[in-house]
């Protein structure tokens, strides 16, 4: 399990040289969003070919956040957590594709086609700890820009500079690996094993009875 | 006497309170699920869990930032003394907190017809109210429920089925949400009843201490198999592998029929729940 530190913008080199199960501190410029409308509105604006309103910096989160700006300037950072990456499974590969996206974060992983997509844009994707707010929302330390404020805030795209984020795990390298589809594949392939034990333990426990 | 006033105060604190731990049987779960764990990433997520949970509580963060669909279990004892409405005061307590709570929560409500937003939406915070024998006092449960794992749920009615049907039937729904509902997580099952009832008794499981053994000797026998098999799936902490996906299967079971539904729910590493009992003396006791 080998330990990375990776700053972002990432280089192609930095991705390249990752693998399902390593382990990431992300440190530099990350694009975040938590919503579906975000995903949706994105996708409008490369229909249109249209320019986002901020510039994404090769990594993107799937990142629900809570920040207030200040009124003298600058943002309060409340918090910050993943939210599930396969709801954005439709909107993934364009985004990844057309974006130049080198790492996307989240929880859960991204489906077979942002796989396939992400092998290739050279692209990783990282898990980041559900329920790990306390420890992500300090590796946050700069909220650089804020858009689409008709979101709630969860839901705008925004930048920030995050410091140390981490440990992420790669989920999904930029080979066409991911951890998800393979650990997915062995626990179908065990059920038929573990429903006979699970057949044989109710024979004991019958026995016991 | 137990007012409204009290009501409001306890269910807003326990809102607050579950929102910034991982419950002490859950972090006992997780350091034991730690010692057992022979996969190298697990250990390491595991040992991140561990921590957060503990940063979490130490300094008054939450734990996550999604703080859920608010839902209440009001279980009221017999000779319990109390007036007014119960489930106002519940809704008042939750208006409240979105106000005055910092920091501030995020609107994770929709209003299913017309999709917009809020803190609070028709029927909630979800209610459930039972009784409970001759007892003075009223617990109160709070569970801050996030959907990310809640959205697994799956229920299904059987003709007469087996403890086999049953197994299956969880195992399938285990397999079906596989690394995406923040394992290691809680199942619950319920067995029998009718449709809500059965839907009750799987997520009232999952108010369960985890580590408990259920007092009946086929569920407690069920339970450690299905857990059992549940970690031999192989997902593991947040679903990048190991041999901790499940920290507990907790059943329960009503009357049957021959028409039986099963439900089977899930709940989140971070099992956030908090109660408390309301004495009829004004009394406040937090249980957990």
């Amino acid at each position: 399990m080998a330990v990375h530190r990776i700053s972002s913008p990432p280089s192609s080199e930095a991705v390249a040289q990752l693998a399902v199960g390593d382990l990431v501190y992300l440190s530099g410029e990350v694009a975040v969003t938590g919503g579906l409308p975000a995903h949706k509105r994105m996708i409008a604006f490369l229909d249109k070919g249209q320019p986002l309103p901020l510039a994404i910096p090769g990594t993107f989160i799937h990142l629900p956040h809570m920040v207030e700006e200040r009124e003298e300037g600058g943002y309060d950072i409340h918090y910050v957590n993943p939210t599930t990456s396969r709801r954005f499974d439709d909107y993934m590969p364009r985004l990844i594709r057309e974006l130049d996206l080198k790492i996307v974060g989240g929880k859960g992983g991204l489906g077979l086609d942002c796989v396939r997509a992400m092998r290739d844009a050279g692209c990783v994707y990282l898990s980041l700890l559900g329920g790990g707010s306390a420890i992500l929302s300090a590796a946050i330390k700069e909220v650089l820009q804020v858009e689409w404020r008709d979101f709630p805030p969860h839901f705008r795209l925004s930048r920030m500079r995050v410091e140390e984020l981490g440990p992420l795990t790669v989920g999904i390298d930029a080979y066409g690996n991911s951890i998800y589809d393979q650990i997915d594949r062995t626990a179908r392939e065990r059920m038929p094993q573990i429903m006979a034990q699970l057949a044989r333990r109710r024979q004991e426990a019958a026995g016991e009875l | 006497m137990i007012d409204e006033a009290l009501i409001q105060e306890v269910t807003e604190s326990l809102y607050s309170a579950a929102l910034r731990r991982v419950p002490p049987d859950t972090v006992r779960a997780l350091e034991a699920a730690r010692e057992l764990e022979e996969h190298e990433n697990a250990r390491a997520t595991l040992d991140l869990m561990l921590r957060s949970a503990a940063i979490a509580e130490e300094k008054g963060k939450f734990v996550c930032s999604d703080s859920g669909v608010p839902t209440y279990l009001v279980e009221i004892g017999g000779r319990a003394q109390w007036q007014g409405d119960i489930k106002q005061a519940i809704v008042r307590g939750f208006a409240h907190l979105v106000e005055t709570i910092s920091p501030p929560l995020l609107k994770h409500v929709n209003n299913p017809l017309t999709n917009e937003r809020g803190f609070a939406g028709k029927e909630m915070p979800s209610v459930a109210v039972d009784l409970i024998g001759d007892a003075e006092y009223i617990d109160i449960t709070c569970v801050p429920k996030a959907l990310g794992s809640g959205r697994w749920a799956s229920i299904k009615t059987f003709i007469s089925p087996s403890l086999e049907d049953i197994e299956a039937f969880a195992m399938e729904a285990i397999i079906e949400a596989g690394s995406q509902h923040c394992p290691p997580v809680i199942v619950g099952i319920g067995i029998g009843g009718n449709f809500d009832l059965t839907a009750k008794l799987a997520n009232r499981a999952t108010y369960r201490e985890v580590g408990s053994i259920n007092p009946e000797p086929i569920l407690a026998a069920m339970e450690e198999r299905l857990k059992e098999a549940a970690n031999a799936t192989g997902f593991g902490p947040m679903g990048v592998g190991g041999s901790t996906s499940v920290l507990g299967v907790h059943i329960d079971y009503a009357f049957g029929h021959g028409y039986t539904p099963v439900a089977v729910c899930f709940n989140c590493w971070i099992n956030r729940r908090a109660k408390a009992r309301l004495h009829n003396d004004g009394r406040v006791e937090r249980i957990f």
